[in-house]
């Protein structure tokens, strides 16, 4: 009877259930709430630079000058054909296709449905993405069949000296 | 100088003064958070107060479920913190005594929380400073020890509220002498 409901305190965890005025803030459900949610505050600020950084990239898209590249030299490449490179960098991967004697034209090649790789398919004469049979019209990049809905990103280039170049992107604009 | 609350009951007069001054202390909103009971209703006229006896393991802050009731580093059991109780009444079930009440128009619990504001600096709680017929008092843990002394023993069990009524308190009560079976010298 004596020592009946008299454990001081309770053998319990009191990180949950807490009721001394002083450790109010330190170990109720509602401290902990505010630990949490102060957290996620933390984190979610601390992210602004990096959607900072993003906006800029974004934004600055368009004025974006990449160092010339050589893509291939003229007399390698016959008219009607095609050829791999990567521009602007090394995971962007690009076709160049010769249409004529003097004209040139570049895309990135990952098909704006799904970035499968498009090629050129020289005997039909439009670009073609084997994945689910989309198609790309050669002379504006613009899709003209199968799934993709937005044209691939031209690469502007340019012949000097017998040699191609790919100096610019011209980026898809919705 | 650590005081406590101390009852003594046999000496309730039935004023309610201890109501009037409950409802003017600081805080309590005009509300009187203590009882004045009958102890033999229509038998004899003999009252008894009733207060929080703030216990020291409290029934109503374990049961609540969102810990609104707080104990204070006085020991005090504090009343429902406003912001906190979802006035689910469990509190008011799971005191053995019956203490809390609840209001129900702001669906809220309150309930005597030793005038805290007072006996935090040592101030007796308005009850006790307005009792005219000293059944509240406002005693050191010695001057409770020397209550014994007024008393004859014959089983060398004279309680201020032990062994426990239903935990240890920090309030404590002197049962009325008839109820213990002893006399009282004064």
């Amino acid at each position: 009877m004596t020592d009946k409901n008299n454990k001081i305190p309770f053998n319990e965890d009191n990180y949950t259930h807490n009721i001394n005025r002083n450790n109010e803030r330190k170990l109720d459900r509602r401290g902990f709430m505010k630990t949490l949610v102060g957290a996620a505050g933390v984190f979610a600020v601390s992210s602004l630079p990096w959607g900072v950084l993003a906006a800029k990239e974004l934004n600055g898209l368009e004025d974006k000058k990449y160092p010339k590249q050589k893509i291939t030299d003229v007399s390698a490449l016959p008219v009607g054909d095609a050829v791999d490179f990567a521009f602007p960098g090394e995971h962007d991967s690009a076709i160049l296709i010769r249409l004529s004697e003097k004209k040139y034209v570049a895309y990135q090649n990952a098909c704006t449905h799904l970035r499968c790789p498009v090629f050129w398919k020289k005997d039909e004469g439009e670009m073609l993405c084997p994945c689910h049979h989309g198609k790309f019209d050669v002379e504006t990049g613009a899709p003209i069949a199968g799934p993709p809905r937005r044209p691939l990103p031209e690469i502007h280039v340019k012949v000097e000296n017998g040699a191609v170049y790919a100096v610019g992107v011209k980026r898809y604009e919705a | 100088m650590k005081k406590r609350l101390y009852l003594e009951l046999e000496n309730c007069i039935g004023c309610r003064s201890c109501l009037a001054a409950c409802t003017q202390c600081g805080g309590h909103e005009e509300r009187n958070r203590n009882y004045v009971y009958d102890v033999n209703p229509l038998v004899n006229r003999q009252t008894m107060p009733l207060m929080c006896l703030h216990c020291v393991n409290p029934a109503c802050a374990r049961s609540c479920p969102a810990q609104a009731i707080q104990i204070h580093e006085t020991g005090a059991v504090l009343s429902a913190l406003v912001e906190k109780c979802i006035g689910c009444q469990n509190c008011t079930i799971a005191c053995p005594y019956g203490i809390p009440k609840f209001d129900t128009e702001q669906n809220l619990m309150y309930k005597c929380d030793l005038c805290i504001d007072r006996t935090k600096d040592g101030i007796p709680p308005m009850c006790a400073s307005v009792c005219p017929s000293n059944t509240l008092q406002w005693l050191t843990d010695d001057e409770i020890e020397a209550k014994q002394k007024q008393f004859n023993l014959d089983n060398g069990k004279w309680v201020t509220s032990m062994p426990y009524l239903e935990g240890e308190t920090n309030v404590k009560v002197n049962l009325p002498g008839i109820l213990q079976g002893v006399t009282k010298l004064f």
